[in-house]
C-alpha cells in the first residue's frame, strides 16, 4: 500500500549550453516528505521537469521502485503513479469537478468509441470516478466549491484545486511545486496541514519544492538543497538549516572577518 | 543533359519567385506569429494593378505603385487583426482566411473571366546559350528576386531593423508589453512581405504564364508548403524551401511524361508531395528548431 | 447550448419551457417535406451534408485546438466512396468505371470507415504536428487528393465525375421510384422528402455521438491538451494519440457528410471538393461558435443556404444578380463569399464566441467567459 522509493541517480540535464542540474542525485523513501529547496534558479522547477518526463535527461535515472521513468513521456510517467502540481496554475476551462475528472484520466479507460456510443460500461466508470473525485474534494476542503466554474474562484482555492486534481490520479508519489506561494499565513497554515493529512492518510511520498523555510521545515522529514544545479547539501531539517555551505547559498559569501 | 540544365534552371527561377512569398511568411510569422491565408489575395491585387496600370505608367512604374499598394493592404490586414479578439493561433489564423475571402470575392469581381497581360518588357523573348533556351522572364526573375532575397537577408543580419526581427520574440502578448516599437516592427514586417508579393506575381504572371486571371492568386498557395518545409519563421530555411519546390515544380513538368503513371498535372502537387516527405522525416522542417516549453 | 465538456456550473436539467421548445422543434423539422417546396428541400438537404461535416470539424477544431484545411478531402472520400462501394462496374461515356456494388447501407457505412482510414494513414503528421504545420500540411491533402480524383479515372470517372447510386433500404429506394408514388397526408414523397429522412436520421445520430465524446472523458482530454498540453500530458493524456483521433473522426463525420452530399446531387465532380469547401467549414464553425455543436449545426445550416438563397432571390434583391447574366451586379456565389468573408471578421473581432455565444451570453445564469 505504500509507495514505493524514488531513486534519482547523478541527473544532468542541459540546454543550449545550460546547465540546469549537475549530476544530482537524491531519494524520497516510501511515505515521506521530502523538502528541495535552494535559492532562485537553482535547479528545483527542472528537477521537477525531469521527473515528469517534460525534460529529457542528459545522464542519469530516476526510476520509482522497480520502474525506469528516465525516458519516459509525460503520459507513460502518470500512469506509474507519479502526479505533480505547477508552480503557475495550469487548470482548464469548466468546473471544479471537470477538472477533477481530468485528474482521473489516466486510471479510467472510456476511450472515444465506448463514449461516443453511451456504452453502460463507460457510463458507469465516469459516474463512480465522479464520486469518487468529489470524495477528494472533500478530502482537500473543496467541498463547496465542486461545480464552481474555475475561472472565478480566488487563488487559494485554485490551487487547493489544483491539488485535488493531482491527487485525483491517485499517486503514489506527489511533485508540489510551491504549493503556498501567493498564500496569507492563514492559507499557509491550512495548505501544510492538508500535505501532511495526505501523507498520513493515503500514504502518498511527497516532493515539495518550497521557498517558505518554514513550512519546509516543519513538513519535511528530509531535505535536499540545491545550488546551481548541483546538491550542496542533504538530511534532516535541522542539520541542513545549520550546513555552512546552505548558508553560503542563500547568503552569499561574506568577506572573511 | 540540356534538358535537364534547362529544367535546373526553371526551376531555380520559379523558386525564387516562390521565395519572395515564402520570406514574407517568414516575417509575418516572426512578427506576428501567424500565417498570413490571405497571401494569395494581396498577390492577386499588386497583379492586377500592374495589369491595370502599365500602359499609363510602364510596368516598373505599375509595378512599385502595386508594391505599395500590397504593402498598404498588408498593414491594413495587420491593423484589422490587431482588433481580434482572441489571440490564439487559430483565430488568427482564420482572421487572414477570411480576409483572404473577402479580398478575394472583389478581386474576382474585377477581373472576372479575363487574363490580362502585366506588361512585362520580356514578352515571350528567350535566351540562348550553348544549347540552352530559357524564357527572358525566367532569367529575369532570378535577377531581381536575386536581388531582393540578396537585399533581404543583408538587412535581415546586418541592420537594427533585422536584429529586432531575429530576436522578436513571437510572443504577441510579450510584444504588446514592449511597447510601440515593437508594434512598428510588426507593421513592417507585413509591410515588405506585402511589397514582396507584388514582385513575386508580377513575374508569375509573365511568360509562359498565360496572364493573370482569377486564379493566379492560388500560386501564392505552393509557397505556404515552402515556408513550412524550411521551418516557419527561418529565412533561410524559407529560401532553401522555396528553391528545393521551384526545383520540383520544373522537374515534375518536365519528366510528366515519364511519370504519366502518377497522372497528368503532377507540377501542380509537387510542393505538396515535397512536403509531406519532408514533414514525415522532420517534422519541425528542415531548418526549424523542436519547439521547447517551459512551465 | 454549449457541448464543451467543461463548462456547466448549473445543474444540466433542462427547463420544460426547453423540453417543449424541442420537442415542438423536432416535429416541425418531421413534418416540413410536407409543406416545403422542392428549392427548400434541397436547401435543407445540402445544409445537413453540411452539418454532419461541421460536427466533425467542430470535434477537431473547437475540442482540440487543431486547425485543419482539408476537410474538403475527408468528404470526398466519403461521397467517391459511397459511390464505388455501391456502384457497379461498367462504361460511363468514354470511361470504364469500377464499383463494388455493394448494397447502399452496407456501401455508405464502408464509406464513413474509408473516410476514417484516411485520417487515420495521416496521422503521423496529424498526431506529431499541430498548429501552422498541422493547417498547411492539411492543404496537401486537397491539393493531392484533387489531382487523384481526376486521375484516377476508373474509380472517381475524372474530371467528369461519376453517377451515385440511390439509397436503398429492405426495397424501399430514397429516389422517386420504388415505391413509384408514396403519399403522405396527401403530399407526393419523391427522392427529395425521403432522403430528408434520412438525413434527420444522420444528422441526429452525429450530434448524440459527437455529444457523448464532448461531455465525457475524450472531450475533457481533448480540451485539455487545447488549453495546454504539458499539463494534459503530464495527467496522462497521450498527446499525439489524441490528436490522431480527433483528426479520424472528424474525417469520419465529413465521410458521412460526403456520402449523403452525394446521394443528394446524384452525381460528384472532382471540382466540388476543393480548398473552397474546406474554408466554407471553417466558417460554419466560426460562426456557429467553436466548440459547440449546436453552433456547428446552426453555422452549417447558414453558410449553405446563404448562396443558394441569395440564388432563389436573386431577381428580388438589390445587386444581387443571377450567375451568369451580363447586367452589373454581383453574382450569388460572389455576394455569399462577400458576406462570409465579412461574418469570419466580424465575428471574430466583435462576438468570437459565434452565434453560439451569442445566445449563451443571453442566458443570464451561464457565466461569459468563454474569451480569454
Amino acid at each position: 500500500m505504500t509507495a514505493p522509493p524514488l531513486v534519482v541517480d547523478r541527473l544532468t540535464v542541459r540546454f543550449a549550453g545550460l546547465v540546469a542540474l549537475d549530476d544530482v542525485s537524491l531519494t524520497v523513501a516510501p511515505g515521506q516528505i521530502h523538502g528541495l529547496i535552494g535559492p532562485n534558479g537553482a535547479g528545483k522547477s527542472s528537477f521537477f521537469n525531469v521527473i515528469s518526463g517534460v525534460y529529457r535527461a542528459a545522464a542519469g535515472s530516476v526510476r520509482f521502485g522497480d520502474a525506469e521513468l528516465t525516458s519516459l513521456r509525460p503520459d507513460r510517467i502518470a500512469t506509474h503513479g507519479v502526479a505533480r502540481t505547477f508552480q503557475n496554475i495550469v487548470l482548464t476551462k469548466g468546473s471544479v469537478t471537470e477538472n477533477l475528472m481530468l485528474g482521473r484520466h489516466s486510471i479510467t479507460r472510456a476511450g472515444f468509441v465506448a463514449t461516443a456510443l453511451s456504452l453502460p460500461w463507460a457510463v458507469s466508470e465516469q459516474a463512480r470516478h465522479r464520486v469518487r473525485a468529489r470524495g477528494i474534494a472533500e478530502f482537500v476542503g473543496l467541498g463547496d466549491y465542486v461545480d464552481a466554474p474555475v475561472d472565478v474562484l480566488p487563488y487559494g482555492i485554485r490551487k487547493r484545486v489544483e491539488l485535488a486534481r493531482a491527487l485525483c490520479m491517485e499517486p503514489r508519489l506527489l511533485l508540489l511545486d510551491e504549493p503556498v506561494a501567493g498564500m496569507n499565513t492563514a492559507e499557509r497554515v491550512a495548505m501544510s496541514h492538508t500535505i501532511s493529512d495526505i501523507r498520513a492518510v493515503l500514504g502518498i511520498s511527497i516532493l515539495l519544492v518550497e521557498h517558505d523555510m518554514g513550512l519546509v521545515m516543519r513538513l519535511a522529514d528530509e531535505v535536499t538543497v540545491l545550488d546551481f544545479g548541483k546538491r550542496i547539501a542533504g538530511g534532516t531539517p535541522d542539520a541542513v538549516q545549520r550546513d555552512p555551505e546552505v548558508i553560503r547559498a542563500y547568503l552569499g559569501t561574506g568577506r572573511d572577518a | 543533359m540540356t534538358t535537364f540544365v534547362q529544367m535546373v534552371i526553371n526551376g531555380l527561377a520559379l523558386g525564387s519567385v516562390y521565395a519572395l512569398i515564402a520570406l514574407g511568411f517568414t516575417v509575418i510569422f516572426r512578427a506576428a506569429g501567424t500565417m498570413n491565408f490571405a497571401q494569395s489575395s494581396v498577390m492577386l491585387l499588386g497583379g492586377l494593378l500592374v495589369a491595370r496600370l502599365h500602359e499609363a505608367l510602364g510596368f516598373w512604374g505599375a509595378l512599385l505603385v502595386a508594391a505599395a499598394a500590397t504593402a498598404l493592404i498588408s498593414v491594413l490586414e495587420a491593423l484589422l487583426l490587431r482588433a481580434a479578439r482572441k489571440r490564439d493561433l487559430a483565430s488568427l489564423a482564420i482572421m487572414t482566411i477570411g480576409f483572404n475571402t473577402l479580398l478575394l470575392a472583389e478581386l474576382s469581381r474585377q477581373i472576372g473571366s479575363d487574363v490580362l497581360s502585366l506588361g512585362d518588357p520580356w514578352g515571350s523573348r528567350i535566351v540562348e546559350f550553348s544549347g540552352i533556351t530559357v524564357a527572358q522572364t525566367r532569367v529575369a526573375s532570378l535577377a531581381v528576386a536575386g536581388v531582393l532575397i540578396a537585399a533581404f537577408f543583408l538587412a535581415f543580419r546586418f541592420t537594427r531593423w533585422g536584429l529586432a526581427m531575429r530576436a522578436s520574440a513571437m510572443d504577441v502578448e510579450a510584444a504588446a508589453l514592449m511597447g510601440i516599437r515593437r508594434r512598428r516592427l510588426e507593421l513592417s514586417g507585413w509591410a515588405i512581405a506585402g511589397g514582396l508579393a507584388a514582385v513575386a506575381i508580377a513575374f508569375l504572371a509573365a511568360f509562359p504564364s498565360q496572364g493573370l486571371d482569377q486564379t493566379t492568386g492560388e500560386v501564392a498557395l505552393a509557397a505556404f508548403p515552402a515556408a513550412i518545409i524550411g521551418g516557419l519563421g527561418n529565412p533561410a530555411g524559407a529560401l532553401v524551401g522555396s528553391l528545393l519546390i521551384g526545383v520540383t515544380e520544373a522537374a515534375a513538368a518536365t519528366y510528366q511524361n515519364d511519370l504519366s503513371l502518377l497522372g497528368s498535372g503532377l507540377s501542380l502537387i509537387a510542393p505538396y508531395v515535397v512536403m509531406v516527405a519532408v514533414l514525415l522525416v522532420r517534422p519541425q522542417g528542415l531548418l526549424g528548431t523542436r519547439e521547447t516549453s517551459r512551465v | 447550448m454549449s457541448e464543451i465538456a467543461l463548462v456547466r456550473p448549473r445543474r444540466r436539467v433542462r427547463s420544460r419551457a426547453a423540453s417543449v421548445a424541442l420537442g415542438a422543434g423536432a416535429l416541425v423539422l418531421l413534418a416540413l417535406p410536407i409543406y416545403l417546396p422542392g428549392f427548400w428541400l434541397g436547401v435543407g438537404l445540402f445544409s445537413m451534408s453540411a452539418a454532419l461535416g461541421a460536427m466533425g470539424l467542430n470535434l477537431l477544431m473547437g475540442t482540440a485546438g487543431q486547425l485543419s484545411l482539408g476537410h474538403a478531402f475527408f468528404v470526398a472520400v466519403g461521397a467517391y466512396g459511397y459511390a464505388w462501394f455501391a456502384g457497379h462496374s461498367g462504361r460511363q461515356g468514354t470511361v470504364d468505371l469500377s464499383g463494388l456494388g455493394l448494397p447502399p447501407v452496407l456501401a455508405l457505412m464502408a464509406a464513413v470507415v474509408l473516410a476514417g482510414l484516411a485520417g487515420v494513414l495521416f496521422s503521423p503528421i496529424s498526431g506529431r504536428m499541430r498548429g501552422l504545420y498541422l493547417a498547411v500540411a492539411t492543404l496537401a491533402l486537397v491539393y493531392i487528393g484533387h489531382h487523384v480524383l481526376l486521375n484516377a479515372r476508373s474509380v472517381t470517372g475524372g474530371f467528369n465525375g461519376r453517377q451515385v447510386p440511390e439509397m436503398e433500404l429492405f426495397g424501399f429506394t430514397f429516389s422517386n421510384h420504388h415505391p413509384d408514388t408514396l403519399l403522405v397526408l396527401g403530399v407526393p414523397f419523391g427522392r427529395l422528402e425521403r432522403l430528408w429522412y434520412l438525413g434527420l436520421v444522420l444528422v441526429g445520430l452525429g450530434w448524440w455521438l459527437a455529444r457523448n465524446i464532448l461531455r465525457g472523458r475524450p472531450g475533457r482530454g481533448l480540451a485539455a491538451l487545447r488549453d495546454n498540453e504539458l499539463a494534459a500530458s503530464v495527467m496522462g493524456v497521450p498527446a499525439a494519440r489524441y490528436r490522431a483521433a480527433a483528426f479520424t473522426v472528424s474525417s469520419m463525420y465529413a465521410g458521412a457528410a460526403g456520402a449523403f452530399l452525394g446521394l443528394v446531387y446524384e452525381r460528384i465532380v472532382p471540382d466540388s471538393f476543393g480548398i473552397m469547401v474546406s474554408i466554407n467549414f471553417i466558417a460554419m464553425i466560426v460562426i456557429g461558435g467553436l466548440g459547440s455543436v449546436g453552433g456547428a449545426v446552426a453555422g452549417a445550416v447558414f453558410v449553405s443556404a446563404l448562396p443558394l438563397v441569395l440564388g432563389h432571390y436573386a431577381g428580388s434583391l438589390p445587386l444581387v444578380v443571377p450567375a451568369g447574366m451580363e447586367e452589373s451586379g454581383i453574382s450569388p456565389v460572389e455576394a455569399s463569399n462577400y458576406l462570409y468573408g465579412i461574418a469570419i471578421l466580424a465575428i471574430l473581432v466583435f462576438a468570437p464566441g459565434g452565434l453560439a455565444g451569442l445566445v449563451r451570453r443571453r442566458s443570464p445564469k451561464v457565466p461569459t467567459q468563454e474569451e480569454r
